[in-house]
């Protein structure tokens, strides 16, 4: 707090900086000597106490002069910009200086020194050059003084050795002023460039950042319309779908007459096409709301036995129909009812074996569920197929990617299927990886957790299990 | 009259035809509105026991007639089910429906239900 008054107190306004610096440096002189002057002022209130006799009011008109001196030297500094302040300082001090003592003294004895100090401090207050100025100043004043007041100066010369002594303290004063000055100049000139070089970059910055910005909304609005996109045409295609289906259905059912062995035949396969278009709609509808990570899960208790039947029932047709086998085996550590998503569940194992079925051309599929540990339980399904590349394996997680883009034309699908089990498995707190070798199929392996995790889920209300 | 009666809202004229053979096959007596408006006009008239109601409708919307619907204590025995194809929906809805068929929605399905409900009002 003080220190912040002191170093304000110190501080001058000018936009110049060699101007601030000089007055400034005015101004730590200036505290300097007058806490100095105070000093002296408090140990000749001592002295006099000590010694009555002696009168001590010369001594504090001086002390007053020259703090009142001081305070004018500090205003002008303050106010007026430039060396007059410093000026008229030196000004004071030097006239101080050719009166604290006997002539003697100041001429050539114990005073002499102290001329040395204007002549040292306009180096650096006021220019390089001024400490000669003020050597020669100080020179004339003491020759004045030797000149006038001492009577066995009379044949009129100069003391040369004094004045000598000042023209070299001035020397110096002049070279170090002025190595000083020349250093900080470099300085400043350095310190110019570089921060032309930093307001460059930064506008360099600002504006790449500002083009990024753009960029980046620009792709938040491809991804927002995208997003409806996809969810206004799988909703759209979804609705003939429906319809499809539900007057198959009807026609099945013989809501509309009996029906031939040949129709019903004709009918399971309206059917079964209405189902996979269905699918691969309600895959990119699926894609598209877990991108907007719109979907949650439903859970609820459910029997893994049902769960297979179910899907059993479904692609049994599919399988067969391709001459492959479908093993199925429930190992007894799971856990006969499992908490979970069954429709979300439902759909990875789907998805997993419509996989498996799409590459696989001879042999078949084996799916396993078992226990993994304490607290995972897994499914394993493992296909006979073709085997999928070390390199690929992680990029068929991505969504519309297909392990042989070529296969795109010979398989059927968007490539969405893995895809969508990878963030259906990672939003119920499991996860998918796939072990295979090219020639001798692959094994994808879902584990999930036993008890699902409370986030991302809705629970299903008691009975609601349509 | 003993035959319960099921009132449709579904604007997609083919949907609503499956949806009212099905629920005829379950043993009710059907009538379709196509129209969000009309809709909310008929509800003050009769007394279905079931409405099967779709969400998005042309003039009123089905998430507003469910609201009036649940509002009307003549209607308080009334069985809503909402079908709808955004399972987002299906699950804000959750609370206020009776039951939410998820489109697409599965004549067979649909046909059973009504059966099921027919069979355990008696």
């Amino acid at each position: 707090m003080k220190i912040k008054l002191i170093s304000r107190l110190l501080q001058v306004p000018s936009t110049d900086p060699e101007d601030a610096r000089r007055r400034k440096l005015l101004n730590i002189v200036l505290a300097g000597i007058t806490s100095l002057t105070l000093v002296m002022s408090i140990s000749i209130v001592g002295y006099s106490v000590v010694n009555p006799n002696w009168d001590a009011s010369k001594f504090y008109l001086g002390i007053l002069g020259v703090l009142a001196g001081f305070t004018l030297v500090f205003l002008v500094n303050r106010y007026i910009s430039g060396w007059l302040a410093s000026f008229i300082f030196l000004v004071i001090l030097v006239t101080l200086f050719s009166v604290i003592d006997e002539p003697r003294q100041v001429v050539e004895g114990r005073t002499v020194f102290f001329f040395t100090i204007p002549i040292l401090l306009a180096g650096v207050i006021i220019r390089p050059w001024a400490s000669f100025v003020a050597a020669s100043i100080c020179s004339v004043i003491i020759t004045f003084i030797a000149i006038t007041q001492l009577e066995d100066y009379a044949y009129g010369a100069p003391p040369i050795p004094t004045i000598g002594g000042f023209f070299l303290f001035a020397l110096v004063a002049w070279l170090s002023a002025r190595s000083l000055e020349n250093a900080l100049l470099d300085l400043r000139i350095l310190n110019i460039g570089l921060e032309d070089r930093v307001r460059e970059r930064t506008f360099e910055l600002q504006q790449a950042n500002e083009q990024l910005t753009l960029a980046y909304e620009k792709l938040q609005e491809l991804d927002r319309l995208k997003s409806r996109f996809l969810s206004v045409v799988s909703h759209e295609l979804r609705t003939p779908l429906s319809a499809i289906q539900g007057f198959t259905e009807m026609l099945q059912a013989e809501v509309y007459g009996p029906l031939s062995q040949k129709q019903r035949g004709a009918l399971q396969r309206v059917l079964a096409n209405d189902e996979r278009l269905l699918t691969l709609v309600n895959d990119l509808l699926d894609q598209a709301r877990m991108e907007a990570g719109q979907l949650s899960l439903t859970l609820g208790p459910f029997t893994l036995k049902d769960l297979v039947d179910d899907m059993e029932s479904t692609m049994r047709v599919l399988v067969e129909s391709k001459k492959l086998y479908l093993k199925v085996h429930i190992s007894p550590t799971v856990p006969a009812t499992l908490e979970g998503d069954r429709k979300r569940l439902y759909q990875i194992l789907i998805n997993l074996i419509n996989n498996a079925l799409k590459f696989t051309q001879r042999g078949g599929i084996s799916v396993h569920f078992y226990r993994l540990d304490e607290e995972y339980w897994a499914i394993d399904v493992a296909d006979t197929g073709p085997g999928i590349a070390q390199e690929i394996q992680t990029s068929i997680f991505e969504p519309f990617r297909q392990a042989d883009s070529s296969a795109t034309r010979e398989h059927t699908g968007f490539g969405l299927g893995l895809s969508i089990v990878q963030q259906l498995t990672t939003l119920m707190g499991g996860s998918v990886s796939v072990i295979s070798e090219v020639g001798f199929g692959s094994t994808f392996t879902v584990k999930i957790p036993i008890v699902p995790p409370k986030n991302n889920a809705n629970r299903q209300r008691s009975g609601g299990n349509a | 009259m003993n035959e319960k009666f099921a009132l449709i809202i579904e604007d997609e004229e083919d949907l609503a035809t499956i949806y009212s053979e099905a629920l005829k096959a379950g043993g009710f007596q059907t009538e379709i509105i196509y129209d969000g408006a009309i809709a909310q006009q008929r509800l003050t008239e009769v007394c279905p026991d079931v409405v099967v109601l779709d969400l998005n409708l042309p003039h009123v919307d089905g998430n507003q007639l469910l609201n009036q619907i649940r509002a009307d204590p003549r209607l308080e025995k009334t069985r809503v089910l909402v079908t709808t194809a955004d399972a987002g929906m299906a699950e804000m809805l959750d609370q206020e429906a009776d039951l939410i068929l998820l489109k697409p929605t599965s004549f067979i399905q649909l046909r059973t239900m009504a059966e099921r409900m027919g069979m355990s009002e008696e």
